[in-house]
């Protein structure tokens, strides 16, 4: 099983390592001037400078923070009332193509009118986050409870089972694996809207730091930028929420294990 | 334990394709002792799922009376256990937490539930299973489960509805007389609905034929217990009432 691990996640790895080696060797080859695109040396260095001043783990800081914030307020809003919507049929399916229309439009597109409602800063991207994780952990609680078989929620009325005790013990664990699922999509939105969000309505954050370099032509923290974005959802994906949603989707047999 | 009696029960429903109303359930009486096993038999669409969700409190009736220990029924509630055809288990759930979970709604302590799941459990010989998730188990076993968390809760009256129509037949042979057996020990008060009139006569002590909404006939089983198929299967008495039991759903 360790060993099993060990070498899905070198594998995982592999294509990263051939690509830095290309890089390496291409960049100084063809003689790429470095206004264009940096050398492989010139990013680490960025990097090392970026924790040794503090400035990048402050951007990365601010990012993960306005994600933690928008998606914990998201969550408290949007799995109580996915559940108390999907309890009823008339009103799921009423609801149903509102919130799938706003799963979609979630993100960027909110950027413009969060910036006239918040101004410049932190309330603009966390409304950005919240939207992007709402709408989706919504929609998908609301799918998670109208999935739930009739027959299991009606042996927990015939065993005693009253409003609350349906709530806890039934609605929550039977939409929880479609809620985990929608954190998980939520989320992977979230962390595009806040990357664009950053790059306009604020002057601290990777987004920031990102469009920033570009004016002073400074490609290497661009690339740098770029890559901590990339590794930080991964680590984000594979270390939290994969594991998360393996843990309650497939334990309880309620997908194929793949 | 108690006794359930039906008195003119109905169900009449207005379907939208027909455009008219369409009674499911006419007339029904029935009269079931505490501590009997009482088959309701006949073929599919006779009414016979639509009486069990009247009894359980799933549905609605539109005539007549459902009364459990004298009580009227409203609603689904604890005095009336169900056994459902597709199991119906709570997959978030261990089979100990899902057999405990009648006696927790009771406000049973931890302790306490989790003992009488396991003596539940011992007796449906599932002791093993324990500690393991509905989706782990095959389907016989499940229904096990879904049998002994519906006694655990020590209902009046034990609903059964085709628990036994999704399992291959010789599981089905075996989770039949482990039925019979644990009935014995517990006696619990038990409708059990089938299209199988084998396992109707199998199981009961009275068997109820019932066709297009209507009762044709109850005809008693008084065949000895401890019954199983090897016993049954060409003994003259089973294939005389399984026959009688045919001729009357095929005829209506």
């Amino acid at each position: 099983m360790m060993q099993h691990r060990l070498s899905s996640a070198l594998w995982f790895c592999a294509p990263f390592v051939v690509l830095l080696v290309l890089w390496t060797v291409l960049i100084p080859y063809f003689n790429v001037n470095p206004r264009l695109f940096p050398h492989l040396g010139s990013v680490i260095q960025a990097g090392l400078e970026g924790i040794k001043d503090g400035t990048l783990i402050q951007h990365i800081g601010a990012s993960l923070m306005r994600v933690a914030v928008g998606t914990v307020l998201a969550l408290l809003v949007a799995i109580p009332l996915g559940i108390a919507m999907g309890v009823s049929p008339v009103v799921s399916s009423f609801l149903t193509p509102l919130f799938r229309f706003f799963s979609v439009l979630a993100g960027i597109a909110w950027i413009p009118i969060a910036t006239l409602w918040f101004g410049y800063g932190f309330g603009a991207i966390t409304f950005v986050i919240f939207n992007a994780v709402f709408f989706i952990v919504t929609y998908n609680t609301l799918l998670g409870v109208s999935t739930i078989p009739l027959p299991v929620r009606n042996a927990a009325a015939s065993l005693g089972a009253g409003k609350w005790a349906m709530l806890t013990e039934v609605l929550l664990p039977g939409a929880l694996p479609n809620i985990v699922t929608g954190i998980r999509t939520g989320l992977g939105f979230a962390w595009r809207g806040l990357i664009a969000a950053e790059m306009i309505a604020t002057n601290v954050g990777l987004g920031y730091m990102l469009f920033v370099a570009r004016d002073f032509y400074k490609t290497e923290v661009i690339v740098l930028g770029m890559i901590v974005i990339g590794v930080l959802w991964l680590l984000l994906d594979r270390l939290l929420l994969a594991p998360l949603e393996r843990a309650t989707i497939e334990r309880w047999g309620m997908v194929q294990r793949s | 334990m108690k006794n359930l009696t039906i008195r003119n029960l109905s169900k009449t429903y207005f379907d939208p394709y027909a455009g008219t109303n369409v009674t499911a359930v006419h007339d029904v009486s029935l009269n079931v002792e505490q501590g009997e096993f009482v088959c309701i038999v006949g073929p599919s669409g006779c009414g016979k799922t639509t009486i069990l969700n009247m009894i359980a409190g799933f549905l609605p009736h539109t005539g007549g009376d459902i009364l459990v220990g004298g009580r009227p029924v409203n609603g689904p509630g604890p005095d009336r256990g169900v056994v459902f055809q597709s199991f119906a288990l709570f997959p978030w759930k261990t089979v100990l937490e899902n057999v405990a979970f009648g006696p927790k709604m009771r406000g049973v302590g931890k302790a306490e539930r989790e003992k009488i799941a396991h003596e539940y459990l011992a007796l449906a010989k599932l002791t093993e299973a324990a500690g393991r998730y509905p989706a782990e188990l095959s389907g016989g076993m499940q229904q096990r489960v879904g049998v002994v968390r519906a006694l655990a809760n020590e209902p009046d009256v034990l609903l059964m509805d085709e628990p036994f129509a999704s399992v291959d037949a010789q599981t089905r042979m075996t989770l039949q007389e482990e039925l019979t057996r644990i009935w014995q020990e517990k006696r619990p008060t038990v409708i059990f609905i089938t299209h199988d009139v084998a396992e109707a006569v199998f199981l009961a002590n009275r068997v109820v034929a019932l066709s297009k909404g209507r009762v044709l006939e109850e005809i008693d089983v008084d065949l000895p217990r401890p019954r199983s198929w090897d016993a049954l299967n060409d003994d003259p008495q089973f294939k005389e009432l399984t026959g009688r039991v045919l001729q009357l759903v095929r005829s209506a």
